[in-house]
């Protein structure tokens, strides 16, 4: 804590002063048991107590008053400033001159001592902050503490940190701390010493803008990450469309050559054959751009579902009426199933992109089971095969677009196709799976409440 | 060579491979198929072919490898089917010793055009001392080269390179292959090496023409020495 200048001119003056009577007092005491010349030594005593606590100013003074206060107490006559002998001015001056030498000597020994431990105090805040920032700190949660440490250093009773130029309230005066490493505001009447602040604050102000590039960096390599990360999913998607369309155009291109060509003979079979594949592969191709378009419809949040009350059992009819495989279907329905409120086409196809990745995965032989029951509020549609099952980690990513869990056919979309109508139509679909053990994935449709009488 | 030539076609699309076969086996081939890579070598093994049409991705293992174990004893010709993105797959099994390639999706054409080519150099016999093709003659012997009348002075290594092209005619050499077998491993990746010599050959053969010549650049892939479309069907 710092005192207005005056009151400590006045307590300095008052401690010297006090010091200087004592030691006349004690001299006092042992006057008359030792030859009085030597004893003006024990003047050097308060003159060392005063350089240790206030200087080398005040020292000398104390020294000047001692010698005064020797004369006129000890020195005949005595109670005047003259002297009888002449030859004790020299030993007063003499110990004038020691007095002064001495005094100057332990205030600048005082004054090493205390410029040591205030750079330490610096050092010591130059490396926290360091250490914070090899650490990684975050900036902006650590400058309070770091202000109050930088203020404590300072010898100011508080500090405040900011990481711009900032503005200063009116009690305040900024210390800029270098270029984009921000300012420190102490209170304007508190002014820290020009050393500790020529020291402190380059080194303060150096740490922080490494620490501000060091945060600017992370955030552009993260920027860069997820910029690489969208780049890969675009290249993967891209790859996995191409691959997808030119596997059966290069069939279709194969078998059109073959039909065409002069130097190839075909059979009616070969022909039929040929003709058989060109069909096959359209068909491929054409429902690709179907699951593309949809895709893109959906992710426009452009599906715009015509609603319509259905009864659940209906919905479950017209899905297996396009399933190719409908005699490896198992269905099992509850009863009184509540109606709901959806486009029936897009359900149908949630339900057909589900049963035939159904019975894709499933081993051959293996029946797939649509099973239906209802909740209050919801109708549950369960597609389960009997599968490998989807590894916990991939439970959500199976539904992205292009995500294929392994090579076996598809490009990916019907899942996330369905998921989009699903959700389009107020719905939620999601998978329920043990690794190795099948999946069960689950639509579930808001239920109308009384569908007897709507139906009616 | 039996009067039908046997080609095994190995793919793993159904649907690809049906109409593949038809068309082989419509131009006068006899064809069996292959849908993995364990099952091409099984086929290759049991009766050899006079001639592999390879996919290079197959489910098992790329068809990079199959031509690797198909070298390690048989030089039955191989073409590569590859798709535009398989590029450096395709010089891989290139490298690895398949002969030629088409990209897919291609014109059967050209693909039984390059049938032919493959099945004529494996039939022809080299160790002729003297290649003609075109107007260009090459005599091994004397170490001499002649397009039409005009003699050509070539440095050792031009004549190196133009005769292993030549011994290859029509087939497709890649970098690597051409470098290993004139300069030898150490230079096998030194590509630019070549494209200055191959330009050096080019203008000492071709001096005037601005069209394609003798050496056909496959882009990426390699070079191969043909006769000049104009001196095809004269």
């Amino acid at each position: 804590m710092r005192h207005h200048p005056l009151q400590s001119v006045l307590r300095e003056l008052l401690a010297s002063a006090v010091a200087v009577a004592v030691t006349t007092a004690a001299i006092a005491l042992i006057d008359g048991h030792v030859p009085v010349l030597a004893l003006a030594v024990l003047y050097i005593l308060p003159v060392l107590a005063v350089a240790f606590f206030f200087g080398s100013v005040w020292a000398s003074a104390t020294a000047v008053a001692g010698m005064l206060a020797f004369n006129f107490f000890f020195l005949p006559p005595i109670h005047t400033l003259t002297m009888q002998d002449s030859s004790n001015w020299f030993a007063l001056g003499v110990f004038v001159v020691t007095a002064v030498v001495v005094g100057t000597l332990a205030a600048r020994a005082r004054q090493r001592a205390a410029d040591a431990e205030q750079r330490e105090r610096e050092t010591a805040l130059v490396a926290d902050v360091a250490t914070q920032l090899l650490r990684g700190m975050h900036l902006e949660g650590e400058l309070e503490r770091l202000a109050s440490r930088a203020a404590s250093t300072l010898g100011v009773s508080r500090a405040r940190l900011v990481l711009d130029n900032g503005l200063a309230t009116t009690d305040e005066s900024p210390y800029a701390l270098g270029e984009n490493a921000g300012t420190l505001f102490v209170p304007a009447v508190e002014e820290p010493s020009a050393s500790a602040r020529h020291r402190l604050l380059p080194a303060l102000g150096a740490l922080l803008a490494v620490a501000r590039e060091r945060e600017q960096l992370a955030r552009d390599a993260l920027a860069a990450e997820s910029l690489r990360r969208s780049d890969a999913a675009k290249t993967a998607v891209l790859r996995a469309v191409s691959h997808d369309f030119r596997t059966p155009l290069a069939t279709i291109e194969t078998a059109l050559g073959a039909l065409e060509s002069r130097e190839i003979e075909l059979s009616s079979d070969d022909r039929a054959g040929l003709l058989d594949s060109i069909r096959l592969e359209h068909g491929r191709l054409k429902r690709l751009v179907e699951d593309l378009l949809d895709l893109s419809r959906l992710q426009a949040d452009a599906a715009h579902p015509a609603l319509e009350l259905w009864p659940a059992n209906a919905l479950v009819e017209q899905a297996l009426d396009a399933v190719h495989r409908r005699d490896r279907i198992e269905i099992v329905l509850a009863e009184n199933l509540p109606v709901v409120r959806v486009d029936a086409v897009q359900i149908q196809r949630v339900l057909v992109n589900l049963l035939e990745n159904a019975l894709r995965v499933s081993p051959p032989g293996e029946p797939v089971t649509i099973r239906v029951n209802a909740t209050r509020k919801e109708l549950l549609i369960r597609v389960v095969d009997r599968g490998r099952g989807v590894p916990a980690d991939q439970l959500e990513r199976i539904f992205e677009p292009f995500h294929q869990l392994d090579s076996a056919g598809g490009a990916g979309l019907g899942l996330a196709i369905a998921r989009g109508f699903a959700t389009a139509n107020g719905g939620r679909l999601w998978v329920e799976s043990l690794s190795g053990q099948g999946a069960s994935f689950a639509l579930a449709l808001p239920a109308i409440e009384t569908p007897a009488e709507v139906l009616s | 060579m039996s009067p039908k030539p046997y080609v095994l076609i190995v793919d793993d699309e159904p649907q690809f491979l049906r109409a593949l076969a038809t068309g082989i086996r419509g131009a006068g081939y006899e064809v069996d198929t292959a849908a993995t890579a364990t099952e091409a070598l099984m086929k290759a093994g049991l009766r050899t072919p006079e001639a592999i049409i390879l996919d290079l991705v197959l489910p098992d293992r790329s068809g990079a490898e199959v031509a690797r174990e198909l070298r390690l004893w048989t030089d039955v010709p191989i073409v590569v089917v590859s798709a535009v993105d398989e590029e450096q797959e395709k010089i891989t099994a290139l490298d690895a010793g398949a002969d030629d390639y088409v990209t897919k999706p291609f014109a059967i054409g050209e693909l039984l055009a390059r049938l032919r080519a493959v099945l004529r150099r494996s039939g022809s016999a080299s160790g002729e001392p003297v290649i003609s093709i075109g107007e260009l003659r090459i005599d091994l012997e004397k170490q001499s080269v002649t397009v039409g009348e005009r003699l050509v002075r070539l440095t050792p290594h031009e004549f190196s390179l133009l005769s292993l092209l030549a011994r290859n005619e029509g087939k497709l050499m890649t970098h690597k292959t051409i470098l290993r077998e004139v300069w030898g491993a150490a230079y096998q990746l030194e590509s630019s090496y070549l494209h200055v010599y191959i330009s050096q050959l080019r203008r000492k053969l071709e001096p005037d023409s601005a069209g394609p010549g003798y050496i056909l650049t496959e882009p990426r892939a390699g070079y191969r020495l043909v006769a000049p479309a104009s001196l095809e069907n004269p």
